[in-house]
């Protein structure tokens, strides 16, 4: 790696670093709704999200369907499939050790990938709907990654808005901070648990349906998403959900930062230092979240 | 309890003299399997030491199979090591292994080291893909031939036994009780004095020191490895769903667990090559739901077994 470094690489790197961190703070935004409102941290996270992008995959080649228009129905439906998961199987762990939770969400996360290759097969599929960059003064800014970003950033505002002025999502936030007092404030926890794992399944989704226009899609793209999120929560803080906003555009720009210096074989490796690491020196997360 | 102590320590006797001169009349086939199957209550035995004791659930144990796999594989080809002595060294790697990921992640309480662990794999194997001088990269790594199949089926047998003889004196121990009580209650075992930490990297290092070994020599005895055979999450799996069958934090489940699903495996799953994982993932919710003590765990409850078993 002897490239000098010019103005023009750095600045590239920190679009690409926004643009694919702000689908990092989505997806990991699911994935901490349920770890603060429930204790669970839910392994099958990232095979929903595969589930989102076959969704959109499917509308796309078989529909013709617009795949950012397929945003919303691929949330809607995997809104769906977490309220079934959550009312058939996930329910039952809430309260108990987290080995039960974790490894249940693991067996249902195993389940999950293999159904898809036998229903979908293993082959790369994609969608090849809009390609190519637009040029601004020596700058590349990809077309679907740009789209990508806008949709992210528009879903996650709307989730914020969701939990901060609505009812319910001041519900959610308050099961998440003492599910006790909730109950006693005459909240129903158990609702609120099963909107939760639904809401988190259509974030996944959501960034599924968005990741299908940039990579190929297969039934095993999910679980490096699992591991990505629960390192975006770990660098915002667990339990602070504006932290996940933070923490995804972290790993997105130390992610682009370390293209940099590195091949994109090791961006997985630089990532897990990055956890390892954030573990060593600061536990409770960039931001400062909750103690557990 | 006691009286039955006699005639069980016989029939052990006798299974283990059995297994012994096997390999003088067994077929290829037979010994092989009996090959594997140690090696799953080695790798099984050793999941339950952290994950079954303590409760931290490593999701990555593979990951110390495959690095004692090449660490093994490695000494070897390029420094002509023998392989027991290399296989020693597969073990030593994997605890090294551990000792870097476990140091960071088991301070902390909560979910932290399972989604380490979950993210390992993924790391060794870009890592070995990377290092191609040293572990040849996608192409593999192949050993000089060498017929040591009987030799090795005697030495994962001691590995066997070893690591289950360990989890008896470690369940029977107060090192053991310690262990067990962090995974009750955590907060409590730090009230009563107990430095969890210490005891929960002594265990996991513990758990490695296995599966490192049981790498080191199964990449000998098939004498080629690559990325994808010795780093499949499909192993890390198995392990946790034999555990879970044959009731965690128990001494004679992973065994169990290991030699009914393996049997199980060859007899029958084998014809459903394609929905095996399936399989595995319901036979985990199952167990998780239904019966979380696993199937030793039924017996001690009906017949008022021993805990120690």
């Amino acid at each position: 790696m002897t490239v000098p470094l010019t103005p023009e690489m750095v600045g590239q790197v920190l679009i690409s670093g926004v643009l694919s961190g702000a689908l990092y703070a989505m997806v990991a935004l699911g994935l901490a709704l349920i770890y603060g409102v429930m204790r669970v941290i839910n392994i099958a996270h990232g095979p929903l999200l595969m589930l989102g992008a076959y969704v959109t995959y499917f509308l796309y080649s078989r529909a013709g369907l617009n795949p950012f228009l397929s945003v919303p129905v691929a949330m809607a439906a995997l809104f769906v499939v977490g309220l079934v998961l959550q009312r058939t199987l996930v329910f039952r762990v809430v309260d108990a050790p987290e080995l039960s939770s974790l490894l249940l969400t693991f067996g249902i996360s195993i389940a999950l990938v293999n159904l898809a290759q036998n229903a979908f097969t293993s082959d790369l599929r994609s969608v090849e709907y809009i390609t190519g960059s637009w040029l601004i003064g020596g700058l590349a800014l990809s077309k679907p990654r740009f789209i990508a970003f806008l949709f992210a950033t528009a879903v996650t505002g709307l989730a914020f808005l969701f939990l901060k002025k609505t009812r319910l999502g001041k519900a959610i936030r308050a099961t998440s901070q003492s599910r006790e007092v909730a109950l006693v404030c005459g909240i129903d926890v158990r609702r609120i648990h099963l909107l939760t794992f639904g809401i988190a399944s259509a974030l996944a989704a959501g960034g599924g349906a968005l990741l299908a226009v940039i990579v190929a899609i297969q039934p095993e793209m999910g679980g490096v998403w699992t591991f990505k999120s629960f390192l975006v929560i770990v660098l915002g803080g667990a339990g602070n959900y504006p932290g996940a906003l933070l923490g995804g555009l972290l790993l997105g720009l130390v992610e682009q930062l370390a293209s940099l210096f590195l091949t994109t074989q090791l961006s997985e490796v630089v990532a897990y230092v990055l956890l390892v690491v954030v573990l060593l020196i600061r536990p409770t997360g960039l931001l400062g979240g909750r103690q557990t | 309890m006691t009286g039955a102590r006699g005639p069980l320590l016989a029939a052990l006797a006798v299974v283990v003299a059995a297994l012994a001169v096997y390999p003088a009349f067994g077929t290829g086939y037979g010994v092989r399997s009996m090959l594997q199957i140690f090696m799953w209550i080695a790798l099984a035995g050793s999941w339950n030491l952290i994950s079954g004791l303590t409760g931290y659930v490593s999701f990555g144990h593979v990951a110390f199979f495959g690095i004692g796999a090449y660490a093994g594989a490695i000494l070897v080809t390029s420094a002509g090591w023998s392989w027991p002595v290399a296989a020693l060294a597969g073990g030593l790697a994997a605890v090294l292994l551990a000792l870097l990921i476990g140091y960071p992640c088991l301070r902390l309480k909560g979910p932290y080291f399972a989604i380490a662990m979950l993210g390992l794999n993924e790391v060794l194997r870009a890592l070995v893909s990377y290092f191609e001088g040293l572990t040849g990269g996608g192409n593999g790594l192949s050993l000089p031939t060498l017929d040591a199949t009987r030799s090795i089926y005697y030495v994962m047998g001691l590995l066997a036994a070893a690591v289950t003889a360990a989890t008896w004196l470690i369940v029977t121990s107060r090192f053991g009780l310690r262990l067990m009580t962090i995974r009750e209650d955590e907060i409590a075992a730090e009230a009563m004095g107990i430095d969890t930490f210490q005891h929960k990297l002594a265990a996991f290092l513990l758990s490695a020191l296995g599966p490192g070994i049981a790498g080191a020599l199964t990449a000998r005895d098939q004498g080629y490895i690559e990325p994808i055979s010795v780093f499949p999450l499909a192993v890390t799996v198995t392990m946790i769903v034999m555990v879970l069958f044959g009731g965690k934090g128990t001494v004679w489940g992973p065994v169990v667990g290991a030699v009914v699903l393996f049997v199980a495996q060859e007899l029958v799953w084998a014809h459903y090559p394609y929905v095996h994982p399936l399989l595995f993932g319901a036979i985990i919710i199952g167990v998780v739901l239904l019966m979380p003590r696993g199937v030793l765990g039924l017996l001690q409850l009906k017949y008022r077994l021993p805990r120690t078993i």
